[in-house]
């Protein structure tokens, strides 16, 4: 593999100390922390670079575009728009065509990928909610699937380091399922909102400050945030956290930091005795196979995109790909549960219109506040509730409903006028147990168009997870009655099953699962490869449980602990 | 609000202004923000804004009048705004027929549809009928449409039911989506502000019901 004629050395000058594969949030920060450290590091990211003037749509109106909004030709009347709307995604998708994958018979699984510095960072919800020893030791209570080899106290010292770096919002509550962090404080709630607490007192479900990427006072020459509410556009003043804006831009300042973009990984290359020493890369730009040669490998690529980078690096060590001798490479991939209702609130209607924009998404959140009752609930694991409502910005999509209902003429604009402000939307985001349906593999027949033969998805929710989306459907549903509403709609366009289709969360994670026993995990605790020292894997892949905290902020904080182990380990010579 | 308020700025120039800001922090860490110059970058970018008498692509002069009236039937002015054709739905909608061969047929058959219905009740085309004629049409639409909820749409109607609802909701968005509809909403957003707060108004009003 590793001499193919087609590829161009690179010469012994360019050995860099790591070579990081995917500009995200485990690659910025690796990249980061690293470069900070003098590590001479190459990063590979399969997309182009980003300039957040051109990408970013923020505060952008409707009317700037011919097509208002509706994508080009009208594609999103005709589901075929960008995913989440024209002006809000920033790049990326569900299908990429030069990219496919496959999904097994029987089994749905959609894979958003956003090929670009940066990657999903750049429009993601910022949610950032640290895992508990209670998340990481699950199974001593209840018996259900793997429990972490490590515990809060190894992950509490890097939730610090990347909660003081990234900046995140929140407040003390001591409640142990949510542990309490480093924060920013948080914006007040908005007038909705507060009664939403009040209703939720009543029915036993805290609401609290949300915890989000989003910093509300200057720090690192960061501005604080202004107070649009449009973070999911991309944030020109990196206020919200990006991997693009926040780690891998100021980690190029050092010198130390080499940008490779348009570099799509095709294997990690490994010699003789079996070390990583560097990725074979394909040059989108000019379809030239390459190679990029360092002392040590990071793996970032995302998780099931990392896995397949390990399942293809096939050679005689390795036959099973690298780092496989467990057979757990690709295995226990899991999303994040979702339900949605929405409703209507006729109390809402006549409060006098305000700026309902704030910090993008809601000020508040509920935690999981179950954690004593699974014995009579019948699921093991919990979720927390995202809500929406407000005086939303206006623009295409947002009159259909009442215009239908109006039928024509004067009474659309007062319906319309009517009914502003008084929607509400519940999102459950629960905890999804690992089963042995749900994996990623290498399909054997179809390859990409850059030759890497592609994934093949296999998924499957069981009853915890079925149970969980009818609980989640039930509370969400008493919270709108108690709130005097009606209910308008269950479950989104993903979850028109009674479920969220595996994958359209976009917190896949655990197809390279960390653990002391090399037999049943990938890494080691510190995200080592049991089985070749110099490679590590940092994004969502290492993950042994999916908790129902939003993973970014723990794939900041675990990639930071592995950057630290292997500088340490570097420094003595252990790599 | 007002207090905090740092930039209003209302068009394409938010982009500039922002970038400033951006650009500011880059280049010397500053803690606070030149806001006063991000304003004036605004007001200097405002006046580069969209004009010009528009050339229809691809519906033909009878098609865009009719376009034209049925917007300005389905979101009439009122006090509080104009009507979806003064939001430039006619524009909007051309735009994207020139662009979608499919949505181009959907206009072309059933602005051709609603033509041939007036023929045949009233012996003229739907935007030369008078008013009372074309409302009548789309009462007898939208109950038909209404009757469907429960059983089949009525069969004789049923073209008119299906492109109707596609000239509403684009009429509806073109109007929410241009600058007089956000106005119609009172929508107060898009802006920068220090710190967030929610006025006494809104508060006075949620504090009963808490």
């Amino acid at each position: 593999m590793l001499n193919t004629p087609m590829t161009q050395g690179s010469s012994k000058s360019d050995v860099f100390d790591v070579v990081v594969v995917g500009a995200g949030a485990g690659g910025g920060t690796m990249s980061r922390v690293m470069a900070g450290k003098g590590a001479k590091v190459a990063l590979l990211e399969a997309g182009p670079k980003l300039v957040p003037e051109e990408e970013f749509k923020e505060h952008d109106w409707p009317y700037h575009y011919d097509h208002r909004g509706a994508g080009p030709g009208g594609a999103g009347y005709f589901g075929r728009g960008k995913p989440f709307g024209f002006m809000r995604t920033t790049s990326g998708g569900w299908e990429l065509p030069d990219e496919p994958y496959t999904v097994g018979a029987g089994s749905e699984f959609v894979w958003f990928r956003s090929r670009i510095v940066g990657g999903r960072t750049n429009h993601y919800g910022r949610m950032s909610f640290r895992l508990s020893e209670w998340d990481l030791k699950a199974r001593d209570r209840d018996g259900v699937g793997p429990n972490w080899p490590i515990g809060y106290v190894d992950l509490a010292p890097y939730y610090d380091k990347a909660e003081k770096f990234i900046g995140v919002t929140g407040t003390h509550e001591g409640i142990p399922s949510a542990p309490d962090g480093v924060f920013h404080e948080p914006p007040p709630p908005k007038a909705h909102e507060l009664l939403v607490q009040a209703t939720g007192k009543k029915l036993g479900i805290p609401f609290i400050a949300n915890r989000r990427a989003v910093i509300t006072r200057s720090i690192n020459g960061r501005a604080a945030c202004h107070y649009c509410g449009q973070c999911g556009r991309g944030c020109l003043t990196a206020s919200a956290y990006s991997a693009s804006q926040v780690d891998i831009f100021p980690a190029l300042k050092t010198g130390n930091l080499t940008l490779l973009t348009d570099a799509m990984a095709r294997e990690v290359l490994t010699n003789a005795s079996g070390k990583a020493e560097g990725v074979l890369y394909i040059d989108r730009k000019t379809r030239q196979v390459k190679r990029v040669i360092g002392k040590s490998v990071v793996l970032a690529a995302s998780t099931c995109e990392s896995a397949r980078i390990l399942l293809n690096s096939k050679s005689k060590l390795f036959p099973n790909g690298l780092a496989n001798g467990s057979g757990m490479v690709g295995r226990n991939l899991m999303d994040t549960v979702g339900l949605s209702v929405s409703g209507y609130v006729p109390a809402l209607e006549g409060m006098p219109v305000y700026n309902t924009d704030g910090f993008g998404s809601a000020h508040l959140y509920a935690p999981w506040w179950g954690y004593n009752d699974h014995g009579r609930l019948g699921f093991p694991r919990g979720y927390h509730i995202e809500f929406g409502g407000g005086f939303r910005m206006p623009g295409v999509h947002a009159g259909h409903d009442a215009a239908r209902r109006a039928g024509y003429g004067k009474r659309i604009k007062e319906r319309m006028r009517r009914e502003y402000g008084a929607r509400v939307g519940f999102a459950g985001r629960g905890e999804m147990i690992p089963n042995r349906f749900s994996y990623c593999e290498i399909d054997p027949e179809i390859v990409d168009d850059w030759g890497i033969p592609v994934l093949r998805f296999h998924f499957k929710f069981s009853d915890y997870e079925w149970k969980q989306a009818r609980h989640m459907e039930e509370t969400f549903k008493s919270i709108i009655e108690a709130l005097g509403g009606r209910v308008t709609g269950v479950g989104n366009a993903w979850e028109k099953s009674g479920i969220s289709t595996g994958g359209s969360i976009i917190h896949e994670v655990g197809t390279a699962r960390m653990g002391t026993n090399p037999r049943s995990s990938v890494l080691n605790p510190y995200c080592q490869a049991h089985e070749v020292k110099n490679l590590f894997v940092t994004d969502g892949s290492c993950f042994v449980t999916n908790p129902d905290k939003n993973p970014t902020l723990t794939i900041n904080a675990l990639s930071w602990r592995a950057a630290d182990y292997l500088a340490e380990a570097m420094r003595k010579g252990d790599v | 609000m007002s207090d905090s308020s740092l930039l209003q700025v209302d068009d394409i120039s938010r982009r500039d202004a922002l970038r400033r800001i951006a650009l500011a922090l880059t280049a010397v860490g500053a803690q606070s923000l030149d806001w006063a110059s991000a304003q004036q970058v605004h007001h200097a970018a405002r006046s580069a804004s969209l004009s010009g008498v528009y050339q229809a692509k691809f519906l033909n002069p009878h098609e865009y009048r009719t376009v034209a009236r049925l917007a300005e039937l389905i979101v009439p002015a009122d006090e509080r705004g104009g009507s979806a054709a003064d939001a430039g739905a006619p524009q909007f909608i051309d735009v994207l027929c020139s662009e979608n061969e499919q949505l181009g047929r959907i206009y072309s058959g059933g602005l051709g549809w609603f033509d041939s219905w007036m023929r045949q009740q009233h012996d003229t085309s739907f935007v030369d009928a008078p008013e009372q004629q074309q409302t009548e049409m789309l009462d007898a639409i939208v109950a038909a449409e209404e009757s469907g909820r429960e059983s089949e749409v009525d069969t004789e109607l049923g073209p008119g039911v299906l492109f109707f609802d596609w000239i509403r909701k684009m009429s509806v968005d073109a109007y929410y989506s241009s600058e007089i509809g956000i106005k119609d909403l009172r929508y107060q957003g898009n802006g920068a502000y220090s710190e967030y707060t929610v006025p006494k108004e809104a508060l006075d009003f949620i504090k009963p019901l808490l």
